[in-house]
């Protein structure tokens, strides 16, 4: 967790933005910018956002305040390969009785013909809008007459009834920034946390403005009212475009944005109403939310059977596992993340369907009723942004914690294959905070601290012709027999066998079995006998092989030079192979690789590959791979990628055997 | 008269459709379902019943009832029920009823509860089409979906094929569909791939209709024709109809094909006269046809780019040449209309162009007349050979349309009427990847190469976009593509695109700090370092299909390997050579002196069908190179 702390925890530098004489009024598109062949801060850029001007603030249009959020945008399109940034989405929340709106859409296309700059206005055949849901209206729109080289205006406002909600924030994009000014202006009635996220430095200046809103009473008089604004800006320049990495986790983790959440309103004459601004508050208003604390004092829909199934039954951890069992077995997930119920856990227990709320809160409910000291957890999962601060808007799951004793289990019914602290990868990989009802609360991560276990080994013999035969057997522990069950469980016999064939590159392969994939908290294992005729070379006398046969690692996942974001496992892994081949009569063992040792910095892993010969005619080998850590930050990339170079050359060495 | 003819008619309908319900008697029970049904199968189609009336040309009713059950997660999709509508398409009934496996009702969608969304296609900025359709979170397997839905649609240019078996793991217990045609308009149909089922045919005048029975699970095969080439579909169509409130009438490709110029694509494409200046300057320095044609597509290539944009009729009449030349953007019909009405300046006849367009091969039906294709390209006859232009494309070379639309028949439109013709063929001989290096090895197990590698024909299509992509991208992508070599280094990357010859060129230079093996005294190296067959074609017990190879070409190396000093050349392997009617393989090393070895390497694969006995034989061809192109020699040190 330290780690993870450390990597997101955002440094606030003071940038020096270099300010050149631009100018950043549309219509004010200059020849230089029109000339620029590449950009000169990235010349693979297709692309450049040459200006992003986004003001939000609040207007107070017939007598209420409204969201109204100005977007201005200039975009130099380098190539063709850039044009896709020619055309904008807009997505407008349409609620039961009030919707978001589009105005004063005003875009022109600016190119050079010879020596004259030629504009084309965007009209509106190039603008549609269509209801894209039951919730969403879509407006878009695609810029005419582009050439590479073209630089694109386009402005908008868009204006929402729904003040809670400023839309995050984007400081980054896929492709660089030049410049880009935020400006968000919030009347003093309204108190908004500020959050951000990335690994970029934000710079957010904040100060205050006097304002005057004009309203007009029900029997006509007009009314005045000052009132202070809350200014935050952010000025910056030369973002580089961001670009996703493998085992990365979330990305939006590390995309620079800025979320406002409202933390409370306070009007003339009226008390502070909270939304959220300490974890007290979050629990308070999450607790008092209809959706989440009544659902979990309900208990008349399942009374019956959580009597029954626990009857006699008096050790917290026995009941915590019937529990369990019967809500993993009896609920479905629908796939959705929530943190709050939607239909409510009566209607799904009598569907026996559900989002996550109402699986996990319904299972919290019934532990709670058979008197297990159980709590929610609430989560950001691997699709939500990480919150450090008091805020429930960094949430989007909720799983269940158990106490007993010195035991704690995280349990997560949603899934058909969890088990006591065997999280789905969508929770792992995402970070927890149980609240009481009480306020008190803790950040959790749900990564485990040991690794999980593979053990590989093969038995098998080689003939003179270079065929090996043998058996080999796999069996997986904890997350990754977790990981198994999830994404092989339910496939047939026929899917398994070509599924080992195409990652092996066997052609035959017999008496395959597998089992434990129903028992859970076994381990998965699996075996099957092998014929392999393309594995050792024969060239003259001698035969030639890595005697890790197909179970060595070919390929590097890591192949980039270098990384930004850290890299996340989600759980650790301590792989083993053992082998042992019997060699063929009249050969000779002549060379064999020699054992080796390698360890990670920091206790983060290790390799240990060790040879032996046994009675002449047996080759052992045995290797462990162990990646202890989880969570591993951007600085120990290049020694992590090392780490794996070097694992694979080793498991290519090869032995030699001789006729006699 | 007008009012008791449709009396009757609503008599008849209420009958014929009394009828269909009438077959209702369908067990819902899942778990007594035959097990060669359920052998290989995720899902059953326990019984689909499609019932087509054409009212008029204007009016098409299709009534749907399908009962599928499914087996478990991942025959889901096969239940995924949905509807599409459109300003020319109403959906009139639409239900679902789940049932589990002892055939209880679990839930009922009726028609407002499902969800309703625009249509994404992928490609198109906009489209009007919309759907409705339901979610269902299955509890338990096996469940049944029965599926009721009744559309009413006003344009008849597309009845619905019958198409009984969707997709592989997918058997069919019964599926029935029939069309009633009372007002008896010439209705013309094509069934394909009937042979080897039990299909019942019936047709009339007044009505048409299939049914088949008991169709077993088949599981996908590496290699094997398309879907649509595999499995029974009839096509049908009316000789008068209407399309988005266009009518027409047709019989053949000749007629259709005159409809469809005169109707959806005649007059549009004037053009600003100061346009044509510029195209009238443009080429006024060239003088054959085929020049002119060239500047003007790159010009096209350069002035535009494509938005698809699919609205009413607009998804099948062009927009104007005027306005693509206006916007500089349009789908593959604007596009194409766009560059047909810059060649028409010059006097070059060119025609647009029907076609299905993707790497997997679909023909246009070469005799049955109906609407077909998914994309447009340009068809310019010239004396030897025509040219063919995909005009969506702004990198693609001139005349040169890849594997998206070559060889296959395409629907050319002409003034006079449709022709069938046959897009381009890259033969073998075409497609090739000739790769010649200078390679250093060191006796610290290190490798150090220059690569030349030059791509024609498809292989340059495959290799062409490398060029695009960042200089990161592409570093990873060549790592990528040698993923066996371990620890790779690409240490510079020069590519060269010669469009007029369509020639790729990659200059690489790459290194490895352990390409070799030590093994005490010797050093194990493998010479071909740089085209090592990656296929890796399963064995089948049984296969059930033709083998297929799409596309042949030709793959050639040739390397100079500089060995250390401290080892010496033993003896060489002698010469491989395999010779099959797929194709034929050589690989070779030859001592050029004593610390140099000549690697050379040919690959020729012929594209073509073969009989599905010829499978194993095959994958035991591309096994054997797999084996011999990654066997290595044993220097030993001095």
């Amino acid at each position: 967790m330290k780690i993870l702390n450390k990597v997101i925890l955002v440094i606030t530098l003071i940038l020096t933005t270099n300010t050149f004489a631009q100018d950043y009024k549309f219509g004010k598109v200059s020849k230089e910018e029109l000339l620029e062949k590449s950009y000169p801060l990235d010349s693979a850029a297709n692309a450049v956002v040459l200006y992003e001007n986004k003001k939000v603030h609040f207007a107070y249009i017939n007598n209420q305040f409204q969201l109204v959020t100005d977007v201005f945008k200039r975009i130099k399109l380098y190539n063709k390969n850039g044009f896709d940034e020619a055309s904008e989405q807009i997505y407008l929340y349409q609620g039961s009785n009030d919707r978001e709106k589009v105005s004063g859409l005003k875009a022109m296309t600016y190119s050079l013909a010879g020596d004259e700059i030629i504009e084309t206005k965007l009209k509106k055949d190039g603008i549609f809008e269509s209801e894209y849901s039951e919730y969403y209206n879509e407006v878009k729109f695609t810029m005419p007459a582009l050439q590479e080289g073209s630089v694109i205006e386009y402005k908008y406002k868009i204006t929402s009834p729904y003040i809670r909600n400023i839309d995050k924030i984007y400081l980054q994009q896929d492709i660089p920034i030049k410049k880009i000014d935020i400006e968000v202006e919030t009347p003093e009635y309204y108190n908004f946390k500020k959050y951000t996220r990335g690994y970029l430095p934000i710079s957010l200046k904040e100060s205050t403005k006097n304002n005057k809103l004009k309203g007009r009473r029900v029997e006509g008089s007009v009314y005045v009212i000052d009132y202070i604004s809350n200014m935050y800006s952010i000025n910056s320049s030369d973002i580089p475009a961001f670009k996703e990495e493998p085992y990365c986790g979330n990305l939006e983790n590390y995309l620079s944005s800025i979320v406002f959440e409202l933390q409370f309103t306070r009007f003339p004459n009226s008390g502070t109403k909270s939304y959220s601004s300490t974890w007290e508050d979050v629990a308070k208003s999450i607790y008092d939310n209809p959706r989440f604390g009544d659902e979990l004092k309900k208990k008349n829909y399942f009374k019956e059977d959580i009597d029954q199934l626990i009857t006699g039954i008096n050790d917290p951890l026995k009941k915590t596992t019937l529990i369990f069992d019967f809500v993993k077995k009896k609920m479905t997930w629908n796939d959705k993340y929530r943190v709050v119920t939607s239909d409510g856990v009566k209607k799904a227990y009598k569907d026996a369907v559900g989002n996550s709320a109402e699986i996990n809160l319904m299972l919290v409910a019934m532990l709670k009723y058979a008197k297990v000291n159980a709590n929610p957890v609430l989560v950001s999962s691997n699709k939500r942004t990480i919150s450090l601060f008091p805020t429930l808007e960094g949430f989007d799951y909720v799983i269940a914690r158990v106490k007993s004793g010195n035991t704690t289990m995280y349990l997560d019914a949603t899934d058909k294959y969890g088990e006591p602290n065997v999280l789905p990868d969508r929770v792992i990989h995402g970070s927890g905070r149980v609240l009481a009802e009480n306020g008190t609360s803790q950040l959790v991560n749900f990564r485990p601290g040991k690794a999980s276990r593979v053990q590989r080994s093969i038995m098998c013999q080689i003939d003179s012709g270079g065929v090996i035969k043998g058996k080999q057997s796999t069996s997986r522990s904890s997350y990754l027999a977790h990981s198994f069950r999830v994404r092989h469980g339910e496939k047939d016999k026929e899917t398994q066998i070509k599924r080992i064939k195409e990652r092996y590159e066997l052609d035959d392969l017999n008496a395959y079995e597998l089992k434990g994939v129903n028992e859970l908290g076994k381990s998965v294992a699996e075996r099957f006998e092998f014929t392999l005729e393309n594995e050792a070379e024969v060239v003259d006398n001698e035969i030639f092989f890595s005697p890790l046969l197909f179970l060595r690692d070919k390929e590097n996942i890591f192949k980039s030079e270098e990384r930004k974001y850290p890299i996340d496992f989600g759980y650790g892994y301590a792989n083993t192979m053992m082998v042992s081949i019997k060699i063929p009569e009249g050969y000779e063992v002549v060379e064999i690789p020699e054992g080796s040792a390698f360890k990670l910095p920091e206790n983060m892993g290790k390799f240990v590959y060790r040879t032996n010969v046994i009675m002449g005619n047996t080759i052992q080998v045995s290797v462990t791979e162990t990646l202890n850590a989880p969570f591993i930050p951007a600085e120990y990339y290049l020694t992590i990628k090392e780490f794996y170079n070097q694992i694979i050359q080793k498991e290519s060495d090869q032995v030699v055997l001789k006729k006699v | 008269m007008q009012k008791t003819i449709q009396l009757i008619l609503v008599a008849v309908f209420l009958c014929a459709s009394i009828k269909i319900s009438a077959q209702d008697n369908i067990n819902l029970q899942s778990i007594i379902i035959d097990s060669t049904l359920t052998k290989d199968a995720n899902a059953v189609v326990r019984s689909e019943e499609v019932l087509i009336e054409i009212n008029s040309i204007n009016s098409v009713r299709v009534k749907t009832k399908r009962i599928v059950t499914v087996l478990n997660k991942f025959g889901k999709g096969y239940a995924d029920s949905f509807e599409w509508y459109s300003p020319s398409t109403k959906i009139k009934k639409l239900q679902a009823t789940i049932y589990d496996g002892f055939g209880k009702e679990v839930k009922k969608y009726k028609k407002k509860d499902f969800s309703d969304r625009s249509v994404y296609d992928g490609i198109s900025l906009m489209n009007d089409d919309r759907m409705k359709y339901f979610e269902y979170t299955p509890v338990d397997y096996p469940y049944t979906l029965v599926f009721e839905s009744e559309v009413e649609k006003s344009s008849s240019a597309f009845i619905q094929s019958w198409k009984p078996v969707i997709g592989y793991r997918l058997s069919v217990e019964e599926s029935s569909y029939k069309i009633l045609n009372p007002t008896k308009i010439p209705l013309r149909s094509k069934e394909t791939n009937f042979g080897g089922y039990a299909i019942g045919v019936n047709k009339l005048d007044s009505e048409i209709s299939y049914s088949i029975k008991g169709v077993k699970a088949e599981l996908p095969e590496v290699n094997s024709p398309s879907f649509y080439e595999i499995f029974p579909k009839a096509m049908l169509a009316l000789e008068n109809f209407a399309l988005e409130g266009v009518e027409g009438s047709a019989t053949d490709w000749k007629s259709f094909g005159k409809w469809r110029y005169d109707n959806l694509l005649v007059g549009r494409d004037q053009l600003p006269e100061e346009t044509i200046q510029k195209i009238n300057k443009l080429v006024s320095n060239v003088n054959t046809k085929e020049e002119k044609v060239k500047l003007i597509y790159e010009y096209v290539q350069n002035k535009t780019r494509y938005i698809s944009i699919q609205l009413g009729i607009g998804g099948w009449v062009p927009f104007p040449a005027s306005d693509v030349d206006r916007l500089g953007y349009g789908d593959c019909k604007a596009l194409t209309n766009y560059t047909k009405a810059l060649l028409s300046t010059q006097g070059i006849q060119s025609y647009y162009t029907v076609v299905y367009g993707d790497r997997n091969k679909e023909d246009i039906d070469f005799d049955f007349a109906s609407m077909q294709g998914n994309h447009i390209i340009l068809n310019v006859p010239n004396e030897e050979e025509d040219i063919w232009l995909e005009c969506t494309n702004q990198t693609l070379p001139f005349n040169f349309i890849g594997d998206f639309t070559d060889n296959r028949n395409v629907l050319v439109l002409k003034p006079e009427g449709g022709e069938i013709k046959r897009t381009k063929k890259y033969g073998p001989e075409e497609n090739i990847l000739h790769t010649t290096a200078t390679v250093n090895l060191t006796a610290d197990k290190a490798m150090n190469a220059t690569i030349r590698r030059k791509s024609k024909g498809l292989v340059y299509n495959w290799k062409y976009g490398i060029q695009f992509k960042t200089p990161k991208d592409q570093q990873l992508h060549y790592k990528e593509h040698w993923g066996y070599i371990n620890n790779l280094e690409i240490n510079s990357i020069k590519h060269g695109d010669d469009k007029d010859a369509i020639k790729f060129t990659e200059d690489l230079e790459v290194s490895c700090s352990s390409y070799t093996k030590k093994a005490g005294s010797r050093l194990l190296v493998a010479p071909n370092l740089f085209s090592c067959d990656q296929s890796n074609l399963p064995k089948y017990e049984n296969r059930q299909t033709p083998l297929v190879i799409s596309r042949g070409y030709i793959n050639t190396d040739e390397y100079v390997i500089n060995i250390p000093k401290e080892y010496a050349i033993g003896n060489l392997p002698e010469k491989k050579s395999i010779e099959t009617e797929f194709g034929s393989y050589t690989y070779e090393l030859e001592k050029i002196n004593e610390s140099q070895i000549k690697f050379k390497r040919f690959l020729k694969i012929i594209d073509g069908t073969f009989p599905k006995e010829k499978y194993e034989e095959y994958r035991k061809f591309r096994s054997e190179i797999k084996k011999i192109d990654k066997s290595k020699i044993v220097l030993k040190q001095q």
